[in-house]
């Protein structure tokens, strides 16, 4: 379908606030609160042997003074893993983990308060590697975890050996992985207000899931949910930093409630790198067995995860890493070994494109390499392992629509491949890969047994309709895409919805916006409560009066009224019954493929991405202007991960010494290339309109389509991320004098 | 991360800028594009900031009989475009236009592009994290995190514009105290210690840089290798100045940024004077740069790349100048 709004280019609504300044972040609603600062530690991995506030205390100024005395309920994304406290314990298992708090009247004030805290620390052996934390004789970052190994997973679908023995070509590769990091434009912030007279607590913060937040916060002040109230104003950026409830969000509430007063925190860029909950340090070692028609016949895939001080979803990207290689090709076996592994580094978390991109750089890659000893096109190769919907893959990934056949269609004619491949000059390049990814997990992490998502929408005599929604805008455009499913269903103007977000005060509970859920649950609910909203004012004047005159015919019956919409996943959708099977379910998966061609400067080893050509099965595009927004966002912070980020921590103290926006090395405008976005519809029969999400799908096939394209330029397969040209050069240096030595045997 | 407190003075004359900056706890703020985020990291906490935005002599660019002479207020978006600098003078427009970003560009100026700090991972970070390792050699500590058996500051030069007027013979003129000036060639401005690069007696102020008229048949340009196509600093600058007659090269100046403490002038250009333009003098040239660049660990990326892309530089420096028009 296309609609009169679904299916149209529409400006986000809430972009002209953010274009003229009047949109206001968290960091702008503190004017008059007390300050709050966070003490941290010096050292990565330390006992905390004595902590003494009394003089900060006695500080003339200063409202609150509260140590990991304050509270001892640790909290953790998943309920299984809890092993965080907002300020520590005993113990500090990374640089820059909080260790006291401060609230003052001012900044300098709270900073000259942080000063007076002494702490008397033991430094304890630090590991800042899976290797170092692996080892029987490192020191146990947490007592019930022996050789820091947090999960370790085994699977193992069909038959692995007989695959690999029917298989023409078996091929095996080793790949490694910096640690990558969302450097999302708004440093992390948080303000939170305290009523003593009533005992309600208020905080604003900057968080992608408000709900997650409220849960915390009741758990760790030992505060009735009922007492708390969670905003989410104006947020500059998540890419899953912002999924889980952070310690800053804690430490605001527990000032507050010490203070009895309103207390900000605000972190510097430096902080809010240390704060992470991005991308582990990744090694991984890859077996594909593949047929001389390109067809896959068994993948055999070990995963090494460096997931940092606490749990945080570590558990859950372990998992995606294995359950993610199913479900965009066939494959008729798998076994996947995975190990979580805990190290004095700030904790890892969800980042777009979770648990996925650097498995899918390891696949793509190698798949292209035994397709080229094959002598296949890259193209065939994918299309000899295409899944044909409905598909159930191996895990109990359920597949209802799938348009990759498309998007390697589009990519391959958009770019010219079939003209240029292999033929462009020395130093240029063409490379190509495919990608997927969930639109929302089928299991969301709190399991309450309610839906999976509520809309409610809201009509008065004025005849607006107001949306109520939990979900988070955080710059992906929701709230504007959940406006358009209403004005599509009712059939009236865009102008005549607001949309209310993110208040939890007002709006029902959301899962929040993580793992690309908003636009197929939360869009779901919406058509639900509108479809509900137009019976209704059907019921009242008929179908074919017009919006106004219904609007009056059902309130005069019923007065001022909301409906509600749900959303829950089919039970057929929610995956298998073995142990970490609720992780990689989903009701939609997008598809992506994408070509990249780059520009190599072999004296300096300077990469150059000269332009990308992607599609992607998003089901349907309600929004088309946002759904090429987000791939081509998806795209470039691919591209930042293969050229250039990394993160890295300075031994013996876990200095962080990318921490901050010039050293952490994501591309500017000038580095970023043309990118050609075509949108490839597949109608999924149960996403709204047959929408999927859009916005994570095409990232991880961008670094595996550049490493291809390098091959193609130069001959040399990356197998380490980032492609800096440091790295390129040492490896175009290694050749010529490999070069040089097999001359000088010959001769 | 907030800037330390200071008074701001603004002076409206030279005199009396240098004055105040002689006075203690005194320091130069030009543009701040460089200053600021220092301070902001912690990097110094000065109880007077003097501005020189104030001072318009020091914004004149303008072309005399001696060449062009080059106001230290000049912002470098205006180096970048100026016309006095077109033609045999091009490199310093060059390395002008690739410093940070248009919005720094409009606000930096050349003398504090000169002065500009030097710069390393272990020094361009929070008061915490330099806490947290002991501070370092050139700021409150004992140890060069770099090299820690040493007992010299590494911290790397990386303005761009130094090597590029290096390169082409400019000379400063500082003013001092009581009205004394001096003038100096360019590379003595510099001295070879990254925890005080700058030879600037206390309250004196770089007023202007004076690019002496080419010699005929003269042309230049400059080089740079970076993280990032734009904002990032140098990890290796290369500014060159040739002359050619009848094929021959008869006059080479070289200068590299980025990988030492100080712009380094290249030394043993004159011995490649004679010959031709060809691969085996880019060879010999690159052997020189190899030699002479000494970068240490003061950058996320490998100190070695920095040693050979500044080698690939020169090679391809010299290419183009030899063979593109004078």
């Amino acid at each position: 379908m296309s609609g009169t709004v679904a299916g149209h280019a529409t400006p986000l609504i809430d972009g002209v606030e953010k274009v003229t300044g009047r949109a206001r972040y968290t960091a702008d609603l503190g004017f008059s609160a007390l300050w709050g600062e966070i003490l941290r530690s010096p050292h990565a991995h330390a006992e905390i042997v004595r902590v003494d506030t009394s003089r900060a205390r006695s500080l003339a100024g200063v409202r609150a003074v509260l140590t990991g005395d304050d509270c001892d309920v640790p909290y953790g994304i998943l309920p299984i893993a809890h092993n965080e406290y907002p300020l520590a314990r005993k113990r500090v298992r990374y640089w820059g983990e909080p260790v006291a708090a401060v609230a003052a009247d001012d900044e300098k004030t709270a900073r000259a308060a942080l000063e007076l805290i002494e702490v008397e620390y033991r430094p304890l052996p630090a590991c800042f590697s899976a290797d170092q934390a692996l080892a029987e004789s490192a020191t146990r970052l947490h007592d019930d975890k022996p050789r820091n190994i947090e999960r370790e997973v085994e699977n193992a679908f069909g038959d692995v050996p007989a695959g690999f023995a029917a298989a023409d070509l078996v091929r095996e590769e080793r790949f490694r992985y910096a640690e990558v990091t969302h450097a999302q434009m708004e440093p992390d912030a948080a303000l939170a207000e305290y009523d003593a007279a009533r005992g309600q607590l208020t905080l604003q913060s900057v968080t992608q899931v408000p709900y997650y937040v409220h849960l915390t916060l009741a758990q760790c002040l030992g505060m009735s949910p009922s007492h708390i109230r969670v905003i989410k104003p104006f947020v500059g950026g998540g890419f899953g930093h912002r999924t889980e409830c952070l310690n800053f969000e804690i430490i605001a509430a527990l000032l507050a409630r010490a203070a009895c007063g309103t207390v900000s925190i605000e972190l510097s860029r430096e902080q809010t790198f240390v704060m992470h909950h991005g991308r582990p340090e990744t090694d991984i070692r890859l077996r594909i067995g593949m047929k001389k028609s390109g067809e896959i016949t068994a993948v055999d895939a070990e995963c090494v995860q460096r997931g940092g001080a606490y749990a945080g979803y570590g558990i859950v990207t372990i998992l995606y890493a294995g359950a993610l290689l199913h479900a965009l090709y066939r494959l008729p076996a798998a076994n996947y070994r995975g190990w979580r592994v805990y190290s004095n580094t700030p904790p890892c978390g969800p980042m777009r494109g979770h648990g996925s991109v650097d498995m899918r750089h390891a696949f793509e890659s190698l798949l292209d390499a035994m397709g080229e000893e094959l002598g296949l096109d890259a193209f065939a190769v994918r299309r000899a392992n295409l899944i044909a919907p409905p598909y159930r893959a191996l895990n109990d990934l359920q597949v209802n629509s799938c348009g990759l056949a498309q998007c390697l269609d589009w990519v391959e004619q958009a770019s010219g491949w079939k003209a240029r491949k292999g033929k462009l000059p020395r130093g240029r390049g063409l490379g190509m890969a495919c990608s997927h990814y969930v639109s929302g997990a089928a299991k969301p992490v709190h399991w309450t047994g309610e839906p999976h998502a509520t809309v409610n929408l809201r009509l008065d005599f004025d005849g607006s309709v107001t949306l109520l929604t939990g979900a988070a805008d955080i710059g992906q455009g929701s709230s504007t895409l959940l406006a358009m499913v209403a004005a599509e269903v009712l059939g009236i103007a865009l102008g005549r919805i607001r949309v209310v977000a993110t208040d939890s005060a007002l709006t029902p509970k959301d899962n929040g916006s993580y793992s690309s859920r908003v636009s197929f649950m939360v869009g779901n609910a919406a058509l639900a409560a509108a479809q509900e909203l137009k019976t209704q004012l059907e019921a009242a004047a008929g179908s074919g009066a017009c919006f106004d005159d219904a609007v009056h015919a059902l309130l005069a019956k019923s007065g001022p009224i909301t409906v509600r919409g749900t959303y829950t996943v089919p039970p057929a959708l929610q995956g298998g019954k073995f142990r970490g099977a609720g992780v990689g379910p989903s009701p939609g998966f997008s598809y992506a493929a994408q070509v990249v061609e780059v520009a190599l400067d072999e004296e300096t080893g300077e990469v150059k991405v000269e332009q990308v050509w992607v599609a992607q099965d998003c089901g349907f595009a309600i929004n088309p202007l946002a759904v090429e927004g987000q791939v081509q966002g998806a795209v470039w912070m691919g591209m930042g991960q293969a050229l250039g980020e990394a993160t890295h921590y300075l031994a013996p103290h876990g200095l962080p010494q990318r921490a901050n926006l010039l050293d952490y090395g994501f591309p500017t405008i000038v580095e970023s290339p043309p990118i050609e976005v075509g949108i490839v519809e597949s109608r999924d029969p149960t996403g709204p309109f047959g929408a999927k999400e859009a916005s994570e799908g095409a990232l991880a096939g961008f670094p595996p389509a550049l490493t291809s394209a390098i091959a193609d330029a130069v001959g040399i397969r990356v197998h380490e991320l980032p492609v800096s040209a440091d790295r390129l050069f040492e490896a175009l240096r290694a050749r010529r004098r490999a070069a040089r030595l097999k001359t000088a045997a010959r001769g | 991360m907030r800037l330390p407190e200071f008074a701001l003075l603004r002076p409206q004359m030279l005199a009396e800028a240098v004055r105040l900056a002689a006075e203690p706890g005194a320091q130069l703020l030009a543009g701040g594009t460089d200053l600021i985020a220092n301070l902001r990291h912690g990097l110094g906490a000065p109880r007077r900031l003097v501005s020189l935005e104030g001072l318009t002599a020091l914004q004149a660019l303008e072309r005399g009989a001696g060449g062009v002479r080059i106001g230290a207020g000049v912002t470098l978006a205006r180096i970048a475009q100026a016309p006095e600098l077109a033609g045999a003078c091009v490199a310093a427009r060059e390395a002008a236009a690739s410093v940070a970003g248009p919005a720094h560009r409009a606000a930096a100026t050349l003398g504090g592009n000169l002065c500009q700090d030097t710069r390393c991972v272990y020094y361009n970070q929070s008061e915490a994290w330099r806490r947290s390792n002991g501070y370092c050699l050139k700021l409150s500590g004992d140890t060069c995190h770099v090299a820690p058996q040493g007992n010299i500051c590494h911290a790397a030069y990386c303005g761009d514009l130094a090597p590029a007027l290096i390169a082409l013979d400019a000379e400063a003129e500082i003013a001092g105290a009581a009205g004394a000036a001096r003038s100096v060639p360019l590379a003595d401005l510099y001295r070879d210690d990254g925890a005080s690069p700058v030879a600037l007696a206390r309250g004196e102020i770089v007023a202007a840089v004076r690019v002496p008229a080419p010699a005929p048949a003269t042309r230049s340009g400059y080089a740079k290798a970076r993280a990032r196509g734009a904002i990032d600093f140098p990890l290796a600058g290369v500014a060159m100045a040739l002359a050619l007659e009848a094929g021959r090269i008869v006059r080479l100046r070289v200068a590299l940024t980025g990988t030492n403490s100080r712009p380094v002038l290249l030394q043993g250009t004159d011995e490649l004077c004679g010959r031709a333009p060809d691969g085996a003098l880019a060879d010999a040239l690159a052997r020189l740069v190899r030699k002479q660049a000494g970068p240490m660990r003061t950058t996320v990326v490998a100190a070695d790349y920095r040693r050979q892309v500044a080698a690939a530089l020169a090679g391809r420096l010299l290419a183009r100048l030899a063979g593109g028009p004078p």
